[in-house]
């Protein structure tokens, strides 16, 4: 079984990840599917025996698109502008689709929009401020995304061509000659296939000797040599005071995770008391840096798409915390053209016996909204510490009837999954009660990272690349005001964060929550759920990185959006952090209107 | 082949690709004579046709550009892809979709685990600016029982050797609008490299683009790298700790690293080599073979115009001294102790001329230039080890670089 593959060939000292995650694919899938090497070395996927036809859309496309007659910056224009595009590195698609865009009945040309002035509140998903809309600005953000722009102008949606590949048509075939290759490609992973990515600030040899010894006291711990440990930690604390800023604070509490196993202090976990605290530090998270609001926006995006001309909708959030996703995604449905969908909202969340009701209070905070722009809305709140008991909710609340339109279904997941890994069996369930309410889309949100596998070192070497990089971000990501406000969150998002930190390195078995895995991992196993990818395109990507500019000033600073093979991810410099994903179900009738996934 | 005297057969290079009535396809793995002013493809169909092997459809019923009978198909399936969606983020008025050309640019992290041998890292240079930079190097070697995870750390930022060793500082190319050093092609070059050259550390930078930031961006980026490398104690080597630094590039990299080179030597630091790789220089005028050229292999004027005038002060022309380095506004470089360069020029290349203008301009100064002009060969040659081209020139590259690490500073060089 996948699974299993999977995990074993995790354990081990020297990373033994089966899927090469530096480059799209390893040496022998390549092989398999019949992909040039070389070109699958630089990321992107073509067949050989396909590479001829590619060479001629390339060619039809150059030629449609050269020229420098007005008529032709005309229609240039508008391919730059207008297009969704998919997933860069299928090339066969992505020209099948521009060259269907060239074929399409021409839309009348507008000059290309200006810039939409976006004002900054609209990155507040706070609902202290439902009684006013979000900034206009800001729905147009999501707005023109999906609709266009010129539907605005026209009052008339245009509606998206999601094309599949079509069959070759029968003109004479040209097969390519297999290139000469004389070296295997350089770039194919072969020795420990796990990749490190390092964005190395600290270069000075103290910090490098801290990071030395923090490992150190891991390798210990690992051989459970807590003597050794002991001394190294002390090492630690010394070499920590004489660094500064965000190395300083994030060895704080990798340290102190450390010593929490050897001194076996078990982190206190009062799930009640932790419920309620982790949704405050969250909060801050989401004013202090643009991580959450990334997760939100982009998981928006793809429910919108999905929910495109449908009149009944509803939303399944799998957290819904404070519901500050979803002020957004009601106002862009309320502006849609043709007017907002009946919008229904079931939201799961976890027992805080100190406010029994405070489930219920998010759902009424998100009702006032909905009154007052005029959005027919609905909210089911269950609480539960167990996702994988899913199933029975669902069961327990039909769609009301009373309707002949269907209800269409989106289940949303931001940082909801990693979690159920500490159980087995447990995301399977839930996988499979999620298939089987037929979704139309499944937005995942997870950590970019390899924290679920091999031995504690292994883990706590990959956790504090991570969050170092996190931290990184925070001190220099420029979001904050330099204000108290702004320093608060820093420091709140920081304990956040902190929290993270200690789960991965210091709990074990159902206690370890935080087992955060790639997007590599996370295919595979909604492949092997029934599921197949939406990809996100290139409106989600632009738009995301026009938030990151407003939030971090000018070009978006140290943050970096980027596509891989039709999902986004969101890092700081180089280093991919999070990653957000779509998906429907493998071969439905829904699944066909949707874009192409590659095979 | 058939026996006409018209053929020259050499040694299998480039594949060629036609179609025939009945649909079959024949590949042909030769390289034909032709002279300059022939179409490739058209005489190679009259000599087919002429040999009686094969019947070919009327040639105008066939859409093949002449490009794709001198390039192995792949690459000329990457480097068209690039051209038309680059296409897509040029506007007329001069700015640029840098969002599209970041979706569409396929990039790769980092991976200081070993693949063949090469780790690499990324390193921020500036925090301010985010200037980041990619440093390849061979993997460490591990002491018994080290477990890798710990012991990378700790050795990346060590000497690979204890003998001499070559650093090659590397400027991408892109036109200086484009890419990035952690753009997979890149990526991939740049691995070559460190094991090209014997174990080098090869340092790319991840300069400012244009439009954005115009010149002189990008040259003070390369100029702030060359200042840290100079800084750094782990990047020396041999007897005499000195920094054996070369500057390479192609494209706008390669005319990055001669300004970066100029910079160098003007403020007393020794660069071992300047590498240049089809790099990019211009003028206002228009040479004979721009206009033979242009649209035949890849390469467009209009534009490079553009690119030119992104990256060119407001209001300068193609004859200011960083495009035109030897031009009337050119800067003298005689007397200077400017590097030896190894400079390669492709035949199919529209801005040969100009190239072939800088390798004068430094030989007139005094300066040596080792010139390597690929008959044949197109822009972007180098990004696939899938043609003779490629591997000749990644050879010159090792000898060169071989040949200028244990030189003597002597001025009198």
């Amino acid at each position: 079984m996948k699974r299993e593959h999977l995990e074993r060939s995790g354990r081990g000292a020297i990373g033994g990840f089966p899927l090469s995650e530096g480059k799209m694919m390893g040496l022998e899938e390549t092989a398999e599917a019949g992909m040039d090497e070389l070109l699958a070395a630089l990321g992107y996927k073509v067949r050989s025996s396909d590479m001829a036809e590619v060479a001629q859309k390339l060619e039809q496309l150059d030629m449609a698109m050269g020229s420098s007659t007005s008529q032709d910056d005309a229609l240039l224009s508008q391919l730059a502008s207008d297009t969704v595009h998919y997933n860069p590195s299928d090339l066969s698609n992505w020209l099948e689709n521009m060259l269907s865009e060239l074929n399409a009945p021409p839309i009348p040309f507008l000059p290309a929009s200006h810039p939409i002035p976006i004002g900054s509140d609209f990155l507040t998903g706070n609902l202290s401020s439902s009684t006013e809309p979000a900034s206009a600005d800001y729905l147009n953000l999501h707005h023109r995304a999906v609709y266009g722009p010129e539907s605005q102008v026209n009052g008339r949606p245009k509606t998206r061509k999601r094309l599949k590949p079509s069959p070759s048509t029968a003109f004479l075939s040209r097969a390519a000659a297999p290139a000469t290759v004389s070296t295997p490609a350089a770039t194919v992973a072969g020795e420990g296939s796990s990749v490190h990515s390092l964005v190395m600030v600290d270069t000075q040899e103290a910090g490098i000797r801290l990071v030395h010894a923090l490992l150190a006291c891991a390798e210990a711990i690992q051989e459970e040599n807590y003597k050794a440990a002991d001394a190294i930690l002390k090492q630690i604390t010394v070499l920590a005071s004489s660094q500064g800023g965000a190395m300083r604070k994030v060895s704080g509490y990798f340290a102190e995770a450390l010593a929490r196993r050897v001194y076996r202090i078990h982190p206190h976990l009062d799930a009640s008391l932790d419920s309620a605290f982790s949704d405050i530090l969250e909060m801050h998270f989401y004013e202090s840096c643009p991580y959450l609001k990334f997760a939100h926006f982009t998981a928006n995006q793809a429910i919108l798409e999905a929910f495109s001309g449908c009149s009944r909708v509803h939303v399944i959030d799998l957290g819904v915390k404070q519901g500050m996703q979803w002020p957004a995604l009601m106002q862009a449905l309320a502006l849609r053209p043709g007017g907002p969908p009946s919008f229904r909202l079931t939201g799961i969340g976890q027992l805080q016996p100190d406010n029994p009701d405070a489930l219920q209070q998010v759902g009424w905070k998100l009702a006032q909204l909905a009154g007052t722009i005029n959005v027919d809305f609905e909210f089911r709140g269950f609480i539960t510490n167990n996702l994988a008991d899913f199933e029975g909710f669902m069961l327990e609340s039909p769609s009301p009837g009373g309707s002949d339109e269907p209800e269409a279904v989106a289940i949303n997941s931001i940082f909801e999954l990693h979690g159920l890994l500490a159980r087995p069996g447990a995301l399977e369930k839930l996988l499979s009660s999620v298939r089987s309410l037929r979704p139309r889309i499944v937005t995942i949100v997870e950590q970019e990272a390899n924290h679920n596998a091999g031995g504690l070192l292994e883990r706590f070497t990959e956790a504090l690349h991570y969050y170092s990089t996190m931290f990184d971000s925070l001190e220099g990501g420029g979001g904050l005001a330099g204000d108290g406000e702004g320093q608060q969150d820093q420091i709140m998002s920081e304990m956040f964060l902190g929290r993270q930190i200690c789960n991965v390195v210091a709990c074990e078995g159902a206690d370890r929550t935080e087992r955060h895995e790639t997007l590599a991992h996370w295919r595979e196993r909604m492949a092997g759920a029934g599921f197949q990818p939406v990809h996100l395109g290139s409106n989600a990507f632009k738009q995301a990185s026009m938030l990151l500019a407003l939030f971090a000033g000018g070009d978006g600073g140290g943050y970096r959006v980027e596509e891989k093979e039709g999902y986004l991810t969101l890092g700081w410099h180089t280093r991919p952090l999070i990653a957000t994903s779509a998906w429907c179900v493998a071969g439905s009738v829904l699944s066909d209107q949707l874009t192409p996934a590659d095979r | 082949m058939a026996g006409s005297n018209e053929v020259n057969v050499s040694e299998s290079k480039v594949c060629s690709l036609f179609c025939c009535d009945s649909g079959v396809v024949v590949t042909f793995c030769t390289e034909i004579e032709i002279s300059p002013e022939d179409d490739p493809a058209e005489e190679l169909a009259l000599i087919l046709m002429k040999s009686g092997e094969v019947l070919l459809k009327p040639f105008d019923e066939y859409n093949f550009s002449s490009s794709q009978t001198v390039v192995p198909l792949n690459t000329w399936v990457l480097i068209s892809n690039f051209k038309v969606t680059y296409n897509l983020l040029r506007r007329p008025d001069g700015s640029f979709d840098r969002h599209l050309a970041e979706f569409f640019d396929r990039k790769v992290p980092a991976n200081a685990s070993p693949v063949n041998g090469v780790v690499s890292f990324d390193i921020v240079l500036d925090r301010l600016s985010h200037l980041l930079a990619r440093v390849y190097r061979p993997a460490p070697d591990l002491a018994d029982g080290e477990l890798p995870q710990k012991a990378l750390l700790s050795e990346l930022q060590k000497p690979p050797s204890p003998n001499p060793f070559p650093v090659i500082i590397f400027f991408h190319g892109g036109s200086f609008a484009h890419s990035s050093s952690n753009s997979s092609i890149y990526d991939s070059l740049c691995r070559r490299f460190v094991t090209l050259c014997g174990g080098a550390v090869v340092i790319s930078i991840n300069y400012r683009r244009s439009p954005e930031f115009r010149y002189p961006c990008a040259y003070d980026d390369g100029w702030t790298a060359l200042k840290w490398a100079s800084s750094e104690p782990w990047l020396r080597s041999g007897k005499d700790a000195k920094l054996r630094v070369f500057l390479a590039g192609d494209s706008s990299g390669g005319n990055i690293a001669h300004h970066v080179a100029v910079r160098a030597v003007e403020s007393g630091i020794h660069i071992s080599g300047n590498i240049l790789v089809n790099p990019l220089f211009g003028g206002n005028r228009r040479t004979e073979s721009e206009l033979k050229l242009d649209g035949k292999y890849f390469v467009v004027l209009k534009e490079r115009d553009w690119y030119w005038k992104a990256f060119l002060p407001e209001g300068a022309d193609r004859d200011h001294p960083a495009c035109n380095p030897f031009g009337p506004n050119g800067v003298k470089l005689d007397g200077l102790p400017f590097p030896r360069s190894l400079l390669v020029v492709a035949s199919l290349d529209p801005t040969q001329e100009w190239q072939l203008a800088y390798a004068d301009g430094l030989k007139n100064a005094g300066h040596e230039v080792r010139l390597i002009y690929r008959e044949k060969a197109t822009i972007g040659f180098y990004l696939l080890p899938n043609t003779n081209h490629h591997h000749e020139v990644m050879e010159e590259i090792k000898d060169f670089v071989k040949s200028n690490l244990i030189v003597s500073t002597n001025a009198a060089d």
